[in-house]
Formats: C-alpha cells, sequence, structure tokens
C-alpha cells in the first residue's frame, strides 16, 4: 500500500504534465506581457527563448502598451517595413524613453521614435554611398551616453 | 627701489596735492609728479615695468648705454622718453610685436584710434579683465562686449583654475580676452587696409590661440586662418571636389547636433499641417542635397488619418562634379522608402547653377484645384544675396507656384552688413556660440568634420567677397521685411511643432543648453540665450490669392 503511493507520488514528480517550451504560443503571450528589460533578459535566457522573442508581436505589445486608442494597423505595416518593431525599441524607443523619463509614453514621443527610425532606414538603404568607413547613423546621438554631470 | 616706488604711489594716488600742483609726499622723496598727472603716471610706470620684463637682454644694455637719460626726478617726462626708447615709433616694415604684450597694444590703440569703440574704453579695466569661468568662448566674447560698450567690469578671479593648467603662456583667461581684443584689432586693421599691422596681429593670435582649449581654440584657429588667407589674398576657390565633400560634411554636421535635425522637423510639421485633407500633394524642395528631410515626412503622410496622399516630390540642387546625377540617386532612394511604406511617390530632379535660374514652367506644376503645393528652403536662400537681382526673381517664382506654404530656415545672424568689421564681429560671436553648442559632444569624426563643416563658413564669410561670398546669412526680421516686400504674409508655425521640436532636443547632449522660442509664428534654436537657426512659415498674401 505504501509503496503503491510511494511510485505514484514518484511519477508525479518525475513526469511533469505541462512544459513551457513545448507550447510556444502561450511562451509568446506571456512574453508578451513583459516589460522592456524583463524581456531583454528572457530573451538570453536559451536559444528558443531568444528565437521565441523575436516574435515582433511581443515587441508591438511592448510599444504600445501604455497607448490608449491602439494605433492602426497600417503602422503595423509601416513599422514593419521600415524594419520592424523589436528595432524600432531597441533603437529608437528605448533611448527616447531613458532620456525623456517625466514624460508619459505619448503619441509625440511614438512619432518622433518613427521620424527617427524611417531617417535610419533612410540612410541605410544605400550603405556604400558615403565616403568613409561607416555607414552613417543619424541615430549615434541617441547611443551615446548623456552626459550626467 | 622702482617697486617700492609703485606702492607708495598706489597710496599716494589719493592723497591731497600741496600748492604747487606738485604731490607733496612724492617731493619729499626727490620725484616730482603733478598731482593731476599721477594716474598717467602710474599707468606709464605699469607700462615700463611690463615692458621692460619682456624686452631682450641686448636691448636693455642698449638703453643704458646709448639712451640720453633724462632727469628722472621729472617722472612724467622720464618716463615717456623711457617708453618710446622701448616702444620704436611704428614704421609699415618693422612691426614686431612678439615683445610688446596685449596691453600695450591696446593702450596704443586707445591713445591712436579714438574712433573705435571696439577697442574697449579704459585700459585699466582691460587690464584687470579676468572671465569668471575658463574656456568658455561664450563667456569671455560676452566680456569683451562688456567692455567694448565701456560697461563695467566682470569680476574675478579664478585663481585655482589657473594653477591647475600647465601653459605655455602665463594666464589663459586673460589670453582668452587679449585673444579676442587681438582678432577684432585685426580685423580692424584689415577693414582700414593697414595689411602689415594686420599681418603681424595674425601671427599673435595664431600664438595666443594654441593656448586656449576647447572652443575657443578652434573657433580662434578657423578666424585666424580665415583672416590670413583675406590679408596674403588666398581666397579659397571653388574647386570641382568641394560640392560632394561639402555634402559628406553636411551629413556629419546632420549627425553631431540638432541644428539640421530641428530645421527639418519643424519645417516638416509647418508642411504636414498645410497639407491636411489634401489628396495629391508636390513638394518643392530648393535644397535637395541627400534629402535627408523627405522620409520623416512620407512617413507622417503614410501613418495620417484617412491614409496617404500621393506625393510628388521636385529636388533642385547645383550641379555635382563630374556630371554625377545625384539627385537620380536620392530619387531613387525616396522611391524605395516611398514603395516600402505604401506611398505613391512622383519624382523629378532638377539641377541648376542657381536658383534664379529657375522658371516656374520647368516645374510642370498642375492646377491648384488637383495638386497642393508646398516650397521648401532649407539655409538656401541666403547664398543669393551676392547676385544682385536673384533673391527678388526667385521670391517671384515662388510666387508664381501658389504654394500653399513656403517653409524656410536660416542662420539667426546678420553676416551680410557691407562693412567687412560688422560682418567679422557678429559671425565671432555667432560661430563661438556654435562651437560651444559643440562642446557638449564627444569627441568623434562626425565632430570633427562637423567642425570642418562650420570652419568652412567661416572662411567664406571672412575671407570672400563679392560673388564668392555665399554665406550671406541674415535675422530673421530682415527675411521678413524681404517677404513682406514680395507678397507674402507669416504663417504660423503651431504648437505641434514646438513640442516635437523640444522633445527632440531632449534627446541630445547637453540637451540643457539648446532652447526653443517661439517668436510671432516663427520657430528659433538657440543655445543658452543666443538664437543660432530660424524656421519660419510664410503664405501668400490674401489680395494675391485673389487675383488668380
Amino acid at each position: 500500500m505504501v509503496e503503491k503511493s510511494n511510485n505514484k507520488r514518484q511519477r508525479v514528480e518525475r513526469v511533469p504534465e505541462f512544459f513551457i517550451n513545448d507550447h510556444h504560443d502561450v511562451l509568446v503571450e506571456i512574453l508578451r506581457r513583459l516589460d522592456g528589460p524583463s524581456l531583454c533578459a528572457a530573451a538570453c535566457v536559451c536559444r528558443l527563448w531568444s528565437a521565441v522573442a523575436r516574435n515582433d508581436s511581443i515587441w508591438e505589445e511592448l510599444c504600445f502598451r501604455q497607448m490608449s486608442p491602439r494605433p492602426s494597423l497600417s503602422l503595423r505595416s509601416v513599422v514593419s517595413a521600415l524594419g520592424g518593431y523589436r528595432c524600432l525599441y531597441f533603437l529608437c524607443i528605448r533611448p527616447v524613453l531613458a532620456r525623456l523619463p517625466k514624460l508619459l509614453w505619448s503619441r509625440d514621443q511614438l512619432q518622433l521614435s518613427l521620424s527617427l527610425y524611417c531617417v535610419h532606414y533612410y540612410e541605410r538603404l544605400y550603405v556604400g554611398a558615403w565616403i568613409g568607413d561607416a555607414p552613417p547613423s543619424s541615430l549615434m546621438f541617441l547611443r551615446k551616453p548623456v552626459n550626467v554631470v | 627701489m622702482k617697486r617700492d616706488h609703485q606702492q607708495h604711489l598706489g597710496k599716494t594716488m589719493k592723497e591731497e596735492e600741496d600748492g604747487n600742483g606738485m604731490d607733496e609726499l612724492l617731493a619729499v622723496l626727490g620725484y616730482k609728479v603733478r598731482s593731476s598727472e599721477m594716474a598717467e603716471v602710474a599707468q606709464k610706470l605699469e607700462q615700463l615695468e611690463v615692458m621692460m620684463s619682456n624686452v631682450q637682454e641686448d636691448d636693455l644694455s642698449q638703453l643704458a648705454t646709448e639712451t640720453v637719460h633724462y632727469n628722472p626726478s621729472e617722472i612724467y617726462t622720464w618716463l615717456d622718453s623711457m617708453l618710446s626708447d622701448l616702444n620704436p615709433p611704428s614704421s609699415a616694415t618693422d612691426y614686431d610685436l612678439k615683445a610688446i604684450p596685449g596691453d600695450a597694444i591696446l593702450n596704443q590703440f586707445s591713445i591712436d584710434s579714438s574712433s573705435s569703440s571696439n577697442q574697449g574704453g579704459d585700459t585699466n579695466t582691460n587690464k584687470r579683465l579676468k572671465c569668471s569661468s575658463a574656456d568658455s568662448m561664450a563667456v569671455s566674447s560676452s566680456t569683451a562686449a562688456a567692455t567694448m560698450n565701456g560697461v563695467a567690469e566682470t569680476t574675478l578671479t579664478t585663481a585655482t583654475a589657473e594653477s591647475t593648467r600647465a601653459l605655455v603662456l602665463v594666464d589663459s583667461q586673460e589670453n582668452g580676452v587679449r585673444l579676442v581684443h587681438s582678432l577684432l584689432a585685426c580685423a580692424e586693421a584689415v577693414q582700414k587696409e593697414n595689411l602689415a599691422m594686420a599681418e603681424a596681429l595674425v601671427k599673435q593670435i595664431g600664438f595666443l590661440a594654441v593656448s586656449q582649449v576647447g572652443a575657443m581654440r578652434k573657433v580662434a584657429t578657423y578666424f585666424a586662418e580665415a583672416l590670413a588667407r583675406r590679408i596674403y589674398r588666398l581666397r579659397p576657390t571653388q574647386s570641382p571636389i568641394d560640392h560632394s565633400l561639402s555634402d559628406t560634411l553636411q551629413m556629419h554636421f546632420y549627425e553631431t547636433c540638432p541644428y539640421l535635425k530641428f530645421a527639418h522637423f519643424t519645417a516638416n510639421q509647418a508642411i504636414l499641417e498645410a497639407f491636411q485633407g489634401k489628396q495629391r500633394v508636390h513638394v518643392i524642395d530648393f535644397s535637395m542635397n541627400q534629402g535627408l528631410q523627405w522620409p520623416a515626412l512620407m512617413q507622417a503622410l503614410a501613418l495620417r488619418p484617412g491614409g496617404p496622399p500621393i506625393f510628388r516630390l521636385t529636388g533642385i540642387g547645383p550641379p555635382a562634379p563630374d556630371n554625377f546625377d545625384y539627385l537620380h540617386e536620392v530619387g531613387c532612394k525616396l522611391a524605395h522608402l516611398a514603395e516600402a511604406i505604401h506611398v505613391e511617390f512622383e519624382y523629378r530632379g532638377f539641377v541648376a547653377n542657381t536658383l534664379a535660374d529657375l522658371d516656374a514652367s520647368m516645374l510642370e506644376l498642375r492646377p491648384s484645384e488637383i495638386e497642393s503645393v508646398a516650397v521648401n528652403s532649407v539655409f538656401e536662400l541666403h547664398k543669393l544675396l551676392g547676385q544682385p537681382g536673384a533673391i527678388e526673381k526667385v521670391l517671384g517664382v515662388v510666387n508664381q507656384i501658389k504654394p500653399e506654404i513656403f517653409t524656410v530656415v536660416e542662420q539667426e545672424s546678420n553676416h551680410n552688413s557691407p562693412v567687412f568689421l560688422d560682418r567679422f564681429t557678429e559671425s565671432l560671436h555667432y560661430y563661438s556660440t556654435l562651437f560651444d553648442s559643440l562642446e557638449a559632444v564627444p569627441s568623434s569624426q562626425d565632430k570633427v568634420m562637423s567642425e570642418v563643416y562650420l570652419g568652412k563658413q567661416i572662411c567664406n564669410v571672412v575671407a570672400c567677397d563679392g560673388p564668392d561670398r555665399v554665406e550671406r546669412h541674415e535675422t530673421l526680421s530682415q527675411w521678413r521685411n524681404r517677404f513682406g516686400f514680395s507678397g507674402f504674409s507669416p504663417a504660423h508655425i503651431g504648437s505641434n511643432a514646438f513640442k516635437q521640436a523640444s522633445m527632440l532636443l531632449a534627446l541630445f547632449n547637453g540637451s540643457e543648453g539648446y532652447r526653443v522660442e517661439e517668436s510671432d509664428g516663427c520657430l528659433m534654436l538657440g543655445w543658452h540665450t543666443r538664437p543660432l537657426i530660424a524656421t519660419s512659415a510664410w503664405k501668400l498674401s490674401t489680395n494675391q490669392m485673389v487675383s488668380h
């Protein structure tokens, strides 16, 4: 009698019923609810999670979470064409948020980020055309650390 | 003995005189000085001391043997003779200014050129002047301005700063002031065609510039080079490589600091608002360059409620060396972008040596009921002011185009005065402020190229004249008059543009220095209190619209 219950217990412990890595859609749903730093950390967990984290809808959710009329669908096609939400977040939105912390994330900042992102895309179109080694990047000013005096 | 004498003089300057008009206390020591001349005598003694400390060994011995010594008890005449021996009257060919420190030059000027208000009224004030913050050209130029207006001297010393810095010359702050004074003195000499003096001063400026650091050093170097070019008549020629180089330089300038971005974003906002509700839009760009302004506008049009209009762009630019069709390439890039963001796009590029060659008929305009037009010019209109009649012609053409809006961005400073010295002074202040704002940017190749870009402008303003001088900046109020006469009335740039510009500036390093100001519907970007560029928008005056 005791052995049977032990076996049952052991069986329950040894075989979990649910393993998150088998259910990518559930993983995506969970990741969607994370904030920026947590999401970046999650993307570093393992190769699978890193690949799943490349799903642009997760980043779209991150970008627009606080905005109350949701942006139109045409925005999605424009942003995808320019390189996707993930790049938008890393290149524009995250530095903008870091440097304008007092302001809530609003349409104006989104508009500004999109404009900067668009210029960035445009500049990278013909890399070889520029004189000099590196392609120019108009977003370089966002990458440098802010001088805190 | 001389030192005691000086201290003694300092005390006795305030004391009462005796019956003869001679100072009583000094008379006791055996020196005869009139009380009325005390201040002058003190000044000359200081001068003499400075000069003697700088004069070479052999000169001193020469003084000892060859000079006729006046009776030293008559201090006034004795000082005069000593000073004139050490400081020989200037002959045009033999003016070695290295031996004479800045103060003496200033004294010379205040005696010689009484008409010049630029040299600072009170020489005592000049000597006591120290900048209150080190290395800031803006501060030192404002103190120079203070002395120029004869206003009381700024206070005080930064003794700690002086001691921690090892310099070739003794005192950086004082040299900073001397540097500004030397620059202005040199410009004045050039204005008066006194080229020998100017040449000597330019060499001195070179030495003084090296003793500075940061923005002041760079500005002084560029201005010194430009002055040298003017003096030696080495006019920089417009070589064919220049155009693509200036494009590259402008790209780096675009990336390093916010001025061009501000210009583009504010102009785009004004155009976007003017195009509200229109289904076919046409933008004519006088300043095409690499087309950096248009991606942001196209993206904003793509996302506007109601969907994007049909977007047509006409780009106008100068010919490239070897006739490379860069306008075509820019058009291709923009078309690529337009396709990506689903905006219908049409493009035409025009090469023109000058905007005055343009004619409305070339532009293939469609009737205004179908197509709304905007004209845009960023830092281009001032180049027309050198050619007589050109600006009027271009504004006439814009009138014929009948745009919904005409956006203009220009530098906010008057570098087009017919008097060289005025141009020089204005541009010295303007570019000092501009370089100051660049100091906040971390050093990089971009920053160096931006400085070269500005340096070329400086060279053009100072060294060139006639049709070669294209950087003829004018202030917003001057442009307002011009546009008013040509049938344009101001269109107010809305608060959206202001908000966006403020946000943009907050993203930059050194953002606490940038200021966006609104002035009668125009937006100005400045560094601290000095506005540097101004964006304005114009529409046709209503009586013009009626008669179409």
